[in-house]
């Protein structure tokens, strides 16, 4: 079940709407920072939190990408490989991960601290390659730029 | 008027409705997966596209209203390439194994892909897997065959309202699915596999087992498990039923069906049916020939009417039995037998408050059709959960809820959970208390109509209870419920949903005149669920003590002269023996023998071990069953009977349609009608028919209210209350009796037993239903959070539970829904019923059972 601040947070969401249906998102969110991804048993912490058949939670949680159904690490590294940064070495950069840190596409660390998404542009082909860490927005990547932010979190 | 030309044929209509249904009245088909006419429109399969002229693109004609002046085609080169062209698409990742696909030959894919020609796909990539999946015991699911048309999703969410399935994931890899990914959690309505176009939801029972093609009859029947008659069509082969199918078009439901009748109907072919009459020799019921069987019944009957009279001699009929049975039995216990002892189950639920509601309000205040909830603005559902009671009739109020009504849901029902506007739970069994403050603030807002002076004078001299009590016996808060209250009295179109446990308490009598005071200050229409597919045929029939065929009063001697004379036989003139005063009167030694028909009291009856010991110390218990009962197991005789798919007859539904039974199988055996005739000829007497159809000839002219109806005119739809016949006249009554003083619980708190009736039970005949107990395994005591933690036991640990009377072993169930100081308990399974544990307390007014106030103790086991 979930902590009492997170279902005082989600009663809080679902006061602003008058159906809840539409507190449905942002209670995912609440559930996957919670859980860490989205376990059968937090989708059913949110379907009992806001009275929503579990069904429905489990068929919009899957159709968006942002909610996680398997084990993440604690960070995520979500990395663009499209033209702009794949020009600029992003894939050496994907290289460079699984070697260092044994980290592949999709996969996560052995030690549970990151896991990596390989995803579409995010907007910062001016400093292409860019990668996002949780929610920080980081450009200009080399190797030695990466490692350092790494260990930043552990 | 609005013109429209399709296919060059010039169509007029009323008012707009689709393209798609325009086509369809006047016969033209229109090839669709989406669209189904029990649901909400969707246009996402593109298969109904048309040329609409003028409009630039083809249209889907299942979402395109028609306006005046349309020239629509719905074939031309451009339709078929267009249709071709998304047959391609949806025949990318399907499998193409319609040779042991079970809906070849009634596929709406197949059919399509034959007619427009897209088998051989361009696509060279491969299609994507997705095992079958085999972990529901009921339902398969084959996603590589699914074409994501969302039929069974919307029937789910936006009829059934249970929500269990939806879309999960996206692009290519979307398929349904319930929320475990395997094992549904859900009704079990199967009304997803009604609606399923192609071979992706199947039934399990009859997999593999069948070709639509090979089905040798199909027989069109009504189902024989609750009050409501859903219609369905039989499907026959080889004197077994292959499966059911619901028809949007056929019957009161509309093709909507529930866990009992889409998969319970296998125990009607179960093995532990009785073939032969068993007799008792020694102590153990053997085998033996019809006409031994008839002779001892028979003679045994004379020699105790011959030494102690008539009234030594009771019947009990059933709601499980057709009109023509219960018909046939009272006039066999009356003529025959020379008596009036005749009643049956349909008293604990049914009978008394039906008949207090009509002498009050007027005849035919129950009749209301089960189509009309949804257009109520307002619901009071109060007495059981409409949802597990009578299922097709708890989606009607769940659909009433969508279109905007208020929803007052007083008292546990789950099933109503998310549709309801208002949830007013409270102490168990104080519901008198809450609908006396409810009635005596009513009156108070409420205008009378003047109707029934007598009747609203003791509704205006009533007191009820003050708002202080309210808040203290059924711990409710005030002033919610006073908001409550005032919105329920704005309301204009009601409808009160009640269930047979408002009859089942110490305070029934105030119950249904409280209740009625709603009815009538409200103006609302009554639906009175009842659990069983005949309780109304059991009254109209005359199987009441007191109560003659068609509702006529036995006291007044003009009605039963006249019965008396086209019988040709005498009916006594006093009034019997109710069910209640049976078994005391075997009990005291006054009742020498009893004859049971279709009926189990041993189990459906409070305190068993004393109603046991009183059928046992009658001197004859003859028992006509299609199982060998509990009841049965202690009969002197015990006479099969026929099922319900069986024979030919009737049953009256809970909105008093009369509906036909049809036959579908073969048996050998007689019906229970045809039983009782011949035993009322060894007797001497002359009750003989020759078929279900002479005896509805005989009720119609006995009868005043069936007066003239035929079987022809069922099928034409004459079939709702009054038919053709006269609804007794009587002025309407103060509906005087005298009221109980609301039960209040005293001393601490304490935790009381609550019977369950679930969805997927019905006692007897649900048991030998495999498939029922697939999904519902076995007995269990379900409590909430809150009890389990005081009571210190945990989900699934096995308990003794514990009453005054007796006491079972049971494993616990948390569901936190439940309400506090509750314990449910089921009455399905053998040597697991909760009736037996409640005390024998009968209203001595209204001869009803009260099972309320039953206190229940959770004890732990020790173990080494």
């Amino acid at each position: 079940m979930f902590s009492k601040s997170a279902i005082k947070e989600i009663e809080e969401i679902r006061a602003k709407y008058p159906d809840s249906r539409s507190a449905l998102l942002p209670a995912l969110y609440i559930a996957q920072r919670e859980y860490g991804w989205l376990t059968p048993e937090a989708m059913e912490s949110v379907a009992s939190a806001l009275n929503i058949p579990s069904a429905i939670v489990k068929g919009v949680s899957t159709f968006y990408a942002m909610f996680k159904h398997k084990q993440m690490g604690r960070h995520l590294i979500q990395l663009c490989t499209n033209i702009s940064c794949m020009i600029l070495g992003a894939e050496t950069l994907v290289d460079f991960l699984k070697n260092k840190y044994g980290l592949e596409e999709g996969g996560i660390t052995p030690n549970g601290r990151f896991s990596l998404v390989i995803m579409e542009c995010i907007g910062g082909c001016d400093v292409a390659p860019v990668m996002l860490v949780d929610n920080d927005f980081y450009g200009n990547l080399t190797e030695e730029k990466i490692e350092n932010i790494l260990g930043r979190y552990q | 008027m609005i013109t429209v030309t399709i296919n060059g044929k010039e169509v007029r209509l009323e008012k707009p409705i689709t393209i798609f249904e325009a086509a369809e009245m006047h016969g033209i088909k229109i090839p669709h997966f989406c669209y189904h006419p029990l649901l909400e429109k969707w246009g996402g399969c593109r298969m109904c596209l048309v040329e609409v002229e003028k409009m630039p693109k083809l249209q889907t004609s299942c979402t395109l209203y028609v306006t005046d002046g349309m020239v629509v085609k719905t074939e031309s080169e451009e339709i078929s390439k267009a249709r071709k062209a998304m047959l391609e698409f949806l025949l990318i990742n399907h499998p193409l194994d319609c040779p042991f696909c079970d809906k070849a030959g009634e596929c709406d894919l197949q059919n399509s892909t034959t007619l427009y020609g897209a088998s051989a796909g361009r696509f060279e990539e491969g299609k994507r897997r997705h095992p079958e999946n085999i972990n529901d015991p009921l339902i398969v699911r084959n996603m590589e065959r699914c074409i994501s048309c969302t039929r069974c999703v919307r029937m789910c969410d936006g009829v059934q309202g249970a929500s269990a399935i939806s879309m999960v994931n996206r692009s290519n890899k979307t398929f349904v699915e319930p929320f475990s990914g395997g094992r549904y959690n859900c009704e079990y309505c199967g009304n997803c596999l009604t609606v399923c176009p192609v071979g992706a939801i199947m039934s399990r029972l009859h997999r593999h087992a069948y070709r639509p093609w090979q089905m040798e009859e199909e027989v069109k029947t009504v189902c024989a498990y609750c009050g409501v008659g859903c219609s369905f069509v039989l499907q026959v082969r080889e004197n077994n039923i292959v499966r059911i199918m619901p028809k949007p078009e056929v019957g009161i439901n509309k093709g909507i069906l529930c866990a009992k009748g889409y998969f319970g109907y296998g125990y009607i072919q179960s093995s532990k049916r009785l073939t032969s009459p068993l007799i008792k020799r020694g102590w153990k019921l053997e085998p033996t020939t019809w006409d031994e069987a008839l002779t001892i019944v028979a003679n045994r009957l004379t020699e105790i009417k011959k030494k102690f009279g008539g009234e030594s001699i009771g019947g009990i009929a059933s709601a499980r039995c057709t009109n023509e049975d219960n018909y046939v039995f009272q006039k066999f216990v009356r003529a025959c037998l020379g008596s009036n002892n005749i009643d049956s189950i349909v008293r604990t639920g049914f009978a008394v408050a039906q008949r207090y509601i009509e002498d009050v309000i007027g005849q035919g205040a129950t009749a209301n059709i089960i189509s009309g909830i949804p257009h109520s603005e307002g619901i009071i559902v109060i007495g059981g959960d409409p949802t597990h009671i009578n299922p097709v009739l708890g989606v009607q109020v769940r659909e009433a809820f969508r279109r905007g009504a208020k929803v007052f849901a007083i008292g546990y029902n789950p099933g109503l959970e998310r549709h309801r506007t208002h949830n007013i739970s409270y102490y168990p069994f104080t519901e008198s208390t809450l609908l006396s403050y409810l009635v005596s603030k009513l009156a108070t807002i409420k205008e009378l109509s003047g109707e029934n002076k007598s009747f609203e004078s003791k509704i205006n001299n009533f007191k009820g209870a003050t708002l202080k009590d309210v808040e203290k016996v059924c711990r409710i808060n005030g002033s919610d419920l006073n908001r409550i209250i005032k919105e329920l009295s704005s309301i204009s179109s009601v409808s009160l949903i009640i269930g047979p446990d408002i009859v089942q308490r110490t305070d029934v009598r105030t119950n249904l005149f409280l209740l009625t005071a709603i009815a009538y200050m409200l103006n609302a229409r009554i639906y009175l669920l009842a659990e069983k597919p005949n309780e109304q045929g059991v009254i109209d029939m005359g199987c009441l003590p007191d109560t003659l065929p068609g509702g006529r009063p036995l006291d007044i001697e003009s009605f039963r002269k006249r019965d008396e004379e086209l019988w040709g036989y005498e009916i006594p003139p006093k009034p019997g023996l109710t069910v209640f005063e049976m078994i005391e009167g075997a009990n005291s030694g006054s009742l020498k023998a009893l004859y049971i028909m279709g009926g189990n009291p041993l189990y459906n009856l409070p305190d068993n071990a004393f109603v046991k010991s009183s059928i046992q110390n009658l001197e004859f218990l003859v028992v006509q069953d299609i199982f060998l009962s509990e009841t049965a197991e202690i009969a002197d005789v015990v006479l099969p009977s026929l099922g319900w798919v069986e024979k030919e007859g009737t049953y009256t539904n809970l909105e008093r349609r009369i509906q036909r039974l049809r036959k579908s199988l073969d048996r050998q055996g007689m019906e229970d009608w045809r039983i009782l005739s011949e035993i009322g000829k060894k007797m001497g007497f002359k009750i003989q028919y020759d078929s279900s159809l002479d005896i509805m000839k005989e009720i119609s002219t006995v009868s005043p209210l069936h007066s003239g109806l035929t079987y022809d005119d069922l099928d034409k739809g004459l079939d709702v209350w009054p038919y053709k016949g006269t609804p007794l006249r009587h002025k309407l009554g103060a509906g005087d009796w005298p009221l109980t003083k609301s039960w209040s619980p005293s001393g601490k708190e304490k935790l009381y037993l609550t019977i369950e009736k679930h969805m997927f039970l019905s006692g007897t005949m649900s048991r030998y239903s495999t498939a029922l107990n697939s999904i519902y395994q076995e007995p269990c005591a379900k409590i909430n959070n809150d009890v389990a933690e005081r009571s210190g036991v945990k989900d699934g640990e096995m308990v003794t539970i514990k009453t005054e009377k007796a006491q079972i072993i049971l494993p616990i169930k948390i569901d936190r829904n439940i309400p506090d100081f509750t314990v449910l308990l089921t009455n399905n399974f053998i040597e697991k019923g909760a009736m037996g544990l409640i005390p024998y307390k009968i209203d001595p007014i209204t001869k009803t059972p009260a099972i309320d106030g039953c206190e229940i103790k959770i004890l732990k086991r020790e173990y080494e």
